[in-house]
């Protein structure tokens, strides 16, 4: 089902990564599209509901919490949100 | 730094929950593994996909607060306030007699009068900025949860304080009691802990994805989080001379508490500063670890806290861990009243002689294996029982209660 | 009043503070604007602070992250703010080898934490697309012990952490507090003291209690925090003996036509039991509540003759920080003056929630 899922646009990752960098405090070019947020950004479970719920009012979207599972690095954000704007 | 200091009893008790008002009715709702849970009716819970509490549906402010009006007070105030008359009446006491001896007056709460927080915010955003409810303005100040008891009971030579140190707070204020009495500054204190349901703190543990579904299931492998509750509970504490003196009935002795902060984390437990804590409390009551008869957990249900509290409880006991209940099963987390009201639980086991039961159980999850006492009561011979109270900021306070006639004499204070 | 035989009886000092206050961050600015007698409480900008008050004691300028740096800081309220950089302040000057010993240096602040911060939640709650479209962020700030348990975060502050609230007489509650713990055992510093911030929904609050028949006076906001431990602890750390802290004793009144009569009350007591007279308070530092609770205060002061000191008359009413500013007014005094030494003083708070309360300090 992941094949029928439009990508998200140049901006709509732009818009993710300044959420993450806001939130995990970093500056934009400290973070890579695979870097880790738990082990390499010492991101806590709190910050990663933050980012979820920071996407959940950004986009109008709704994630499940076991997304969170998934949102360990920018790609796997992007995939997630792509997904739920997909539903 | 400290010589001999007097022994503290708990000769009263005062509760305020939704398994039973009065101290009769919440014994028969532990030993019975009642349960609380319900759909919330404080608030409009649209657009949630669950919301069960533990809500005080019975309550009925004007049965115990005559000496003012009970719309000078919040809920949460009218609770401690219920819950203190109890407290007193239970001891055996009239209220001319508490006013007739040096007391402290010390509540703790997490939320203290938020749920009019709510209501005054509300009304901001339904009917614009500038208007508000003058007379619910005047009563969301923490500092009334203490003075409202003091007020009701005509308490003049009291020390009044409210202690907002979140959800180990019942704790922290009992605590506190034990040292103005053992110390000898007060004769008497009434203690505990007191929160009303709100939305502002339902939604809080609901977007941190901790409220669960359905119910509360402590130390289970499906657990989800936990229920938001709601009350109060109060414990009437005295030196032992001066209960003795009046012949009064004890419920428990209080051996000791520790505190200690994590320090590093605003919401996430820390497994060696609770077991600092849990030292501490052992420390402070001259005991040792293998005294515990067994334990009432902060035990709120959620992911995080169980595997890193029974963590702790592990570094302190070893392998041998006492048995480990949560009460929140039942009654929900009552915030700031949880660790008063999980004091309350303590002192009637040790009186009655049972341990209550963790309810909604089905699978112990290996990752914090207890013997929780699933759903079911039982009987047990105790002598010394620990109550774990942990909150955000990192703030924990272990108290330590003991059955009075066998309870060691602290050696150390 | 603790020990009993066997046992020498702790002696309580303060050895350290710190203050942020409507004259500014730290002691000098504090002192300094306490001295000049130039009153702290300025106009407040309209479109900023959209409140039922023409002026208010604000911490000049105050800017969290301009202070504490960026980290940590995203989500970080006022009153935390400014609870951290006081504690920030009174480590950084009086610090010394508490460092070494973080499982038994603790912080008892009063605070009843942000009424800004519990609304703001609330409102994003309520005005939201779903009603839990919230930051989580910011869940932890609308409890009310938030500026302590960061405050211990940032210091590193691993004993007690404890948060008090009583009204104008928080303070004194929490040195009270703070003193019971180090008598029983519980940690060896603590630093103990209150924190308020202005706000805007404090402010709309505030503007409908009782006043006791008088307006309502401007607001003030600050910290101020007294570094408490046994004496001979703070001789062996090199700490200044500041004062000796002689006792606290509080009362409630049920009206407040007898706010007076429980404060003349817990003046007697805590002279009495400390071994002195009326005639050997020196200074005072009252809460000086308006209309008829300050009236029943200063009726209850009469019969001392000690100089008073005006504090929120100069700062505004800072709510649960009062007290505290009241205590740091002495201090600041005390230093200025040597012929304070060993000379008592009282600071006391009459709270229209029905506390009356008196500290006594020998100053050093």
């Amino acid at each position: 089902m992941t094949t029928q899922i439009p990508a998200l646009d140049e901006t709509e990752q732009g818009q993710i990564k300044d959420i993450v960098c806001d939130i995990l405090e970093l500056e934009l070019d400290e973070v890579t599209d695979t870097s880790l947020f738990k082990e390499e950004h010492d991101a806590d479970s709190l910050r990663t509901i933050e980012i979820l719920a920071s996407l959940e009012r950004t986009f109008g979207i709704t994630l499940k919490q076991s997304e969170l599972s998934r949102m360990v690095n920018l790609a796997g954000v992007y995939a997630v949100v792509a997904e739920a704007k997909a539903q | 730094m400290t010589g001999a200091r007097h022994r503290v009893v708990v000769t009263g008790l005062g509760v305020v929950t939704s398994i039973g008002t009065g101290v009769d009715a919440f014994a028969a709702g532990l030993r019975a593994g009642r349960s609380g849970a319900k759909p919330i009716t404080a608030f409009d819970t649209t657009g949630f996909a669950y919301s069960n509490a533990c809500e005080i549906t019975d309550f009925d402010p004007e049965a115990w607060i005559t000496e003012q009006s009970p719309d000078d007070l919040g809920r949460a105030a009218q609770f401690a306030v219920a819950a203190s008359r109890m407290a007193v009446a239970d001891a055996g006491l009239t209220e001319e007699q508490v006013r007739g001896v040096r007391s402290l007056v010390s509540v703790g709460t997490t939320d203290g009068e938020s749920r009019d927080l709510d209501h005054l915010t509300g009304l901001q955003v339904t009917s614009g900025d500038d208007v508000l409810d003058a007379v619910v303005a005047r009563r969301v100040w923490p500092g009334r949860l203490s003075a409202g008891i003091v007020r009701e009971l005509g308490l003049e030579d009291v020390e009044t304080v409210t202690v907002p140190t979140a959800c180990a707070a019942g704790n922290y204020a009992v605590g506190y009691g034990y040292d103005a009495i053992s110390s000898g500054d007060v004769e008497m204190a009434l203690c505990g802990g007191a929160d009303a349901l709100c939305r502002k703190t339902f939604t809080g543990f609901y977007r941190l994805g901790t409220i669960a579904p359905d119910v509360c299931r402590p130390f289970d492998a499906d657990r989800q989080g936990i229920l938001t509750g709601e009350g109060a509970g109060i414990l009437l504490m005295e030196s032992l001379e001066s209960a003795l003196a009046r012949g009064a009935r004890i419920y428990a002795e209080v051996l000791g508490y520790g505190l200690s902060c994590d320090a590093s984390h605003p919401v996430a437990p820390d497994r060696d500063s609770i077991a600092r804590c849990i030292t501490a409390a052992h420390r402070n009551a001259g005991i040792e670890a293998a005294d515990v008869d067994f334990i009432s957990a902060h035990g709120t249900g959620t992911k995080a806290n169980d595997v890193t509290e029974v963590g702790a409880i592990r570094q302190v006991f070893g392998d041998e861990l006492p048995r480990t209940v949560s009460i929140k099963s039942m009654i929900g987390h009552t915030m700031g009243a949880a660790s008063a009201l999980a004091s309350a639980a303590c002192a009637l086991a040790l009186r009655d002689g049972f341990i209550p039961p963790t309810v909604n159980h089905r699978t112990t999850d290996p990752e914090c294996a207890v013997d929780c006492v699933p759903n079911e009561a039982v009987a047990a011979d105790l002598k010394v029982v620990q109550n774990n109270g942990l909150a955000f900021g990192g703030n924990n306070a272990v108290l330590v209660l003991g059955r009075w006639d066998t309870a060691p004499v602290p050696t150390v204070a | 009043m603790a020990a009993e035989t066997g046992a020498p009886p702790a002696e309580l000092v303060i050895s350290g503070w710190a203050v942020s206050s409507p004259y500014g961050l730290g002691r000098a600015a504090f002192a300094g604007g306490l001295a000049s007698g130039r009153r702290a409480i300025a106009p407040l900008d309209g479109a900023d602070w959209p409140v039922p008050y023409e002026e208010a004691g604000l911490i000049p300028g105050f800017d969290i992250k301009a202070v504490l740096g960026r980290k940590g800081t995203r989500s970080m309220d006022r009153v935390t703010g400014i609870a951290a950089t006081t504690v920030g302040m009174l480590l950084e000057e009086y610090g010394t080898g508490l460092a070494a010993d973080p499982e038994s240096t603790g912080l008892v602040l009063g605070t009843s934490g942000s009424v800004q911060s519990i609304m703001d939640f609330t409102r994003d709650a309520l005005t939201g697309d779903k009603p839990y479209l919230v930051d989580p962020a910011r869940f932890p700030n609308t409890v009310m012990n938030c500026p302590t348990g960061q405050s211990a975060i940032r210091h590193t502050l691993k004993g007690p952490n404890v948060t008090v609230s009583g009204g104008a007489a928080t303070a004194l509650l929490s040195l009270q507090y703070a003193s019971r713990l180090l008598r029983g055992g519980h940690g060896r510093a603590l630093l103990a003291g209150a924190a308020e911030e202005f706000s805007v929904q404090r402010a709309r609050l505030e503007r409908v209690a009782d006043h006791g028949g008088a307006a309502p006076q401007p607001l003030g906001e600050g910290a101020a925090l007294f570094l408490l431990q046994d004496a001979a602890d703070a001789r062996e750390s090199g700490r200044p003996v500041l004062a000796t802290v002689l006792g606290s004793r509080f009362r409630a009144f049920q009206d407040t036509a007898r706010a007076g009569t429980a404060l003349e009350r817990c003046v007697a007591d805590v002279l009495a039991a400390a071994g002195a007279t009326p005639d050997d308070v020196e200074l005072i530092a009252p809460g000086t509540p308006p209309g008829l609770l300050g009236k029943q205060e200063e009726s209850a002061l009469d019969g001392l003759t000690g100089n008073r000191l005006p504090v929120r008359s100069l700062v505004g009413d800072a709510g649960a920080a009062s007290a505290a500013f009241q205590l740091a007014a002495v201090l600041a005094e005390a230093e200025a003056d040597p012929r304070l030494v060993d000379r008592l003083t009282l600071v006391t708070a009459v709270d229209r929630d029905g506390t009356a309360g008196a500290l006594l300090l020998r100053l050093a």
